[in-house]
């Protein structure tokens, strides 16, 4: 599918002082497009003005986002004083511009038809077997401009078909119309011009180099702006019609980027995802794991409920399972320990937030199933949770400066990632505080600022004259990620800087969930919209809301992270709610497990089997994304509602089966999307005293050789599962280290931590000296299990695969 | 054949020859191809990486332009102009000749990996159509036979001067001339001859001189 019909798109207007609401003049000129004058801002495209008109000229290489070319000749129109048809595509107006489309000029008309016909001389129209008949612009343009016959009577050129560019991405290059949109999209939008037009004439074919796929995050845009057949995905390829599937526009569970997506289904099955246009976020673009990885769905569900009896699962009924779990979570009732997932949704982590201060009487709970200081929850609780929008996508675009903590933005988010490298190649100066200076900081012609994993506080806090200065700058903008929690008074720090220079400041977690988590206050001493729960007022705002007496909640901040999971293993927390969470995703996963084993009483709920629901005393089955509606909130902070997919799905809401218990004990929450929305609207955020920020001292770098790591977006994560092409273009598992300690290690090198050893290969980058770069969690390094490490752990390295 | 490190210096110098180091590809493809004798993959991501290029961005240069080869050239190359000008005066004639000579068709090494023959464009030397080139010199006013005995003799290794320049020497030892064209040998030959000015000479005889260029401002339309 390919949307080319967007708002038209002037230039940029060049924002002084961004950041500042300053309305920006724009320079008017007037033209004439099939002979009605209309006024446009001084350096439109033709084929922008005509569109304003209603008018479509054919076009195939024109794509509102990437650079003109010209390449295709579709939209050849006629230009008054011009000797011969221009492309409309390419066509700057200016002043008293008067053109004439096929609607009103021969000449445009025929040149049109000309083109159609030249560019089906070698096409196959394949179309019956092809994946773009029936949403194809070709295939559409032929008919409307394109002659009824062909005078061609020779033999078409044919090719080998399909060949691979990647794994997931085929090429049919007979069907190629050598428009340059998937080339100039991997060049211009992602970065990653590993695709080119190769050879000449009527060879000419897009290809890549001979040993080097296709492998960009981004690549299956490609398959969606080609504007006919010829790029398909290895997942999509022969597997439905257009016209035979149902599309319901969505929102991605993958990351906080927070793509709109559209989910097309077919027979109860979703066969693929696209990115969907939106222009305030994704633009038009998302990564191939928001567009690939969905075969998760439907793979390794929870069928039916579960209880535990004689020390074994067994299948429940629904309200025995519901009795059941009622039952073990009153008798806990006051010392009951809440995990929530990170890809909750909003309404979702809100129903736990609720659940646990009221039917549960406690108020240790946490929402982040990963490494996570009690330092962050204070940043989070005071600066983040329920806070207005503090820089939005926009804003990236308009930054002079963007600093990031703690964040690799295309493996953590990907959109941040493009909207970053978009406003790179406009000018803004990215920055970069960690150990190494990756790829994909040279993509946004980003400068490292050097921190061992560790340090970044003291780096942060003695950054030169020259970087503050940057910063110091009306609408620049600070992002950090999920690990800054593992960097002791990083996040002191941060909140220090922004103070000093005014900057922007804005968290970027990795998982979709965790910021409507937080406002939702699913999280140890906060109340939903950013409340403390120590304050009066807020507590008798959300008593008042629940239907329950002020005196009744905890007035007490409950225990987080690392110390609520050793409480539930030392038997002081004698029950866990457990929601959507992945016990190996936690620091200490052996700490976790231990959490689970060791309290007395475990309920879960999952939409597919896991080490929680292994352990748990009762297992109450979740819908996944498809079968429910609700809201992700992105980094942002913007709500991404998003509907029911599946409507005759069987599964509920992790919402309406804690409701279900929460009546089985007495309580009651709202059950449905829509009650839980108004609730919440209702409660607002907080516009009281927040929290305290945290002020922790800068910690320091352990001696020796340092861990640093993040999780790559394409990885060992679960929801990635049953996608081999996707898992394919994934990076392949390596160390990368410095120059100097790549020549004393060799090709490979076996890394110890405290938990055991991992050999990888060895690759040199551009990383800080004793510091060893390794992948989180992917395939053959999985950090916190292999090694028992976290970044800027100290580590042995030994040259060779001799553990 | 693996690229050596002293390969890769080269391609840095060539690199640094232009303020940006892209725009060094064209003579970095020329170097590999003279030690390679092609352009290999290897070659391709040597230079990419030199010139600061993707691996596929340099591909498609070394696909676009027609005087990299992606298989083993052989000992030389011949080159045959077949544009209009040569091939009105029987450029065709000594394509078929060479083509059945050497038993191979266009773009293509003989069985034995001694040449390629290769239909070429013009070679902006008309005057001596048609025109016959071996590892990228002129071979002047050929004939069918001409260039059949000049194939025979450099399979028996004799020398064989080019009209206008240097002795033939190899097609790897051009290419290495295409990357660094400080050879020393821009001196040897005639590169310019009798033939080629007669028509300069005519022009000053008759006291013929090109048309005034038109004034911008007044355009006439009206020239010569
Ligand atoms: S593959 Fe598709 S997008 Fe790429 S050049 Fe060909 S027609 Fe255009
Ligand atoms: S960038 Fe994030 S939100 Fe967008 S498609 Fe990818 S995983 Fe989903
Ligand atoms: S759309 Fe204008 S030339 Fe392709
Ligand atoms: S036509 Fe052969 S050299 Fe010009």
């Amino acid at each position: 599918m390919t949307v080319t019909n967007n708002a038209p798109s002037g230039p940029s207007p060049d924002v002084a002082g961004a950041g500042t609401d300053v309305e920006v003049a724009v320079d008017l000129i007037t033209v004439v497009v099939d002979g009605v004058e209309m006024r446009v801002p001084k350096g439109t495209l033709a084929i922008r003005a005509a569109e304003q008109l209603g008018i479509e000229v054919p076009r195939f290489c024109d794509h509102p986002l990437l650079d003109p070319v010209a390449a295709c000749r579709a939209c050849l129109i006629e230009v008054e004083g011009m000797p011969k048809p221009q492309p409309a595509c390419a066509q700057v107006l200016s002043d008293g511009m008067e053109v004439r489309t096929q609607y009103s000029s021969e000449v445009a008309r025929v040149a049109q038809e000309g083109v159609m016909e030249f560019l089906l001389l070698n096409h196959p129209l394949d179309c019956p077997v092809c994946d773009k008949g029936g949403e194809c612009p070709l295939q559409n343009q032929a008919m409307s401009v394109g002659r009824p016959e062909s005078r061609f009577t020779g033999a078409k050129r044919e090719f080998e078909k399909p060949i691979n560019v990647s794994a997931q991405v085929l090429l049919d290059r007979e069907r190629c119309v050598s428009c340059a949109r998937c080339t100039r999209f991997a060049e211009q939008i992602a970065g990653d011009p590993m695709i080119e037009l190769l050879e000449r004439g009527a060879k000419q074919q897009v290809g890549t180099a001979a040993d080097e796929p296709f492998d960009s995050y981004f690549s299956g845009n490609t398959v969606q702006i080609c504007p006919v057949g010829a790029l398909t995905s290895a997942s999509y390829r022969f597997r439905s019609r257009p016209f035979d599937l149902v599309s319901v526009p969505t929102a991605c569970e993958h990351c906080a980027s927070g793509c709109s997506l559209r989910t097309d289904y077919r027979r109860g099955v979703v066969t693929r995802r696209l990115a969907w246009d939106d222009p305030d976020v994704n633009e038009e673009w998302n990564c191939d794991k928001g567009r690939f990885a969905f075969a998760y769905l439907n793979q390794g569900r929870i069928e039916s409920p579960m209880i535990r009896e004689h020390g074994s699962l067994r299948v429940a009924s629904w309200p025995e399972a519901i009795d059941a779990a009622a039952r073990g979570l009153a008798t806990a009732r006051g010392s009951v320990g809440v995990l929530v997932g990170g890809r909750s949704t909003v309404e979702d982590a809100y129903a736990y937030s609720r659940f646990a201060r009221t039917a549960l009487a406690t108020d240790h709970i946490d929402f982040r199933a990963r490494q996570g200081s009690a330092e962050e929850a204070a940043f989070l609780s005071s600066k983040v949770a329920g806070a207005p929008v503090s820089a939005a996508y926009d804003d990236l675009e308009s930054a002079p400066a963007v600093l990031l903590v703690s964040l690799e933005p295309e493996d953590e988010s990907p959109i941040v990632f493009l909207r970053l490298r978009k406003a790179a190649r406009a000018g803004t100066q990215v920055l970069s505080v960690g150990a190494t200076a990756t790829r994909s900081l040279g993509k946004m012609s980003g400068r490292l600022v050097s921190a061992r994993p560790g340090d970044e506080a003291n780096a942060l806090r003695s950054l030169d004259d020259e970087t503050r200065a940057l910063l110091g700058q009306p609408g620049a903008v600070i992002l950090v990620g999920e690990r800054i929690a593992g960097s002791v008074g990083a996040a002191s720090a941060v909140l220090e800087l922004a103070r000093e220079t005014g900057a922007a400041l804005a968290w970027v977690p990795r998982r979709s969930g965790e910021r409507g988590a937080l406002d939702a206050g699913a999280l140890a001493g906060l109340l939903p919209g950013g409340r403390p729960l120590t304050d009066e007022q807020a507590r008798r705002d959300v008593a008042a809301a629940w239907g329950v007496e002020a005196a009744d909640l905890p007035s007490e901040p409950g225990l987080i992270g690392a110390d609520l999971l050793e409480a539930a293993r030392d038997g002081r927390l004698s029950a866990l709610v457990v929601g959507g969470v992945e016990l190996a995703d936690f620091a200490d996963p052996g700490l976790a497990v231990a959490a689970v084993e060791n309290a007395d009483f475990v309920v879960s709920l999952e939409n597919h089997h896991s080490a929680v629901t292994e352990l748990a005393d009762v297992v109450l089955p979740v819908a996944v994304v498809t079968e429910k509606s609700g809201t992700f909130v992105n980094w942002e902070g913007r709500p991404r509602p998003f509907g029911q997919v599946f409507r005759d799905a069987l599964t509920m809401s992790d919402a309406r089966v804690l409701a279900m218990v929460a009546e089985a004990m007495g309580s009651s929450l709202p059950a449905d999307v829509a009650s839980i929305r108004k609730e919440m609207g209702a409660l607002g955020p907080w516009t009281g005293a927040r929290t305290p920020a945290p002020d922790t001292a800068p910690g320091a770098s352990a001696d020796g050789v340092v861990i640093a790591s993040w999780r790559q977006l394409l990885d060992s994560g679960l929801m990635q599962e049953g996608e081999p092409h996707l898992a394919a273009t994934a990076r392949p598992t390596v160390a990368i280290v410095s120059a100097s300690m790549a020549a004393a290690l060799g090709e490979t090198v076996t890394i110890s931590g405290p938990a055991g050893s991992v050999t990888l290969p060895v690759v040199t980058g551009d990383v800080l000296d004793r510091v060893v770069w390794v992948p989180t969690n992917s395939p053959g390094c999985h950090i916190h299990a292999d090694l028992g490490a976290v970044p800027g752990t100290p580590v042995q390295l030994s040259a060779g695969g001799a553990a | 054949m693996a690229i050596s490190e002293s390969t890769r210096e080269q391609l840095q110098q060539l690199a640094a020859r232009y303020p940006r180091p892209r725009s060094g590809l064209m003579p970095m493809l020329h170097l590999v191809q003279s030690l390679e004798g092609e352009v290999t993959p290897e070659g391709i991501t040597a230079c990419a990486d030199a010139a600061g290029v993707s691996a596929a961005e340099a591909t498609a240069v070394a696909s676009f332009y027609t005087m990299y080869k992606r298989r083993q050239v052989g000992q030389h190359h011949i080159g045959v102009c077949v544009n209009t000008m040569c091939g009105l005066l029987g450029g065709d004639a000594v394509y078929e000749a060479l083509s059945e000579r050497l038993g191979v068709g266009h773009d293509a090494p003989t069985d034995d990996g001694q040449f390629w023959l290769e239909r070429i464009e013009c070679q902006a030397a008309c005057t001596h159509a048609p025109v016959m080139t071996v590892d990228w010199e002129y071979m002047d006013d050929v004939t069918p036979a001409a260039a059949v005995e000049i194939v025979d003799r450099l399979e028996r290794g004799e020398t064989v001067l080019s009209t206008r320049g240097p002795a033939i020497r190899d097609f790897r030892a051009t290419e290495q001339t295409l990357a660094y064209p400080e050879d020393g040998l821009a001196a040897e030959g005639t590169p310019v001859d009798d033939k080629m000015l007669v028509g300069l000479r005519i022009a000053k005889e008759g006291g013929m001189a090109a048309p005034g260029v038109p004034a911008p401002s007044a355009p006439t339309g009206q020239e010569g």
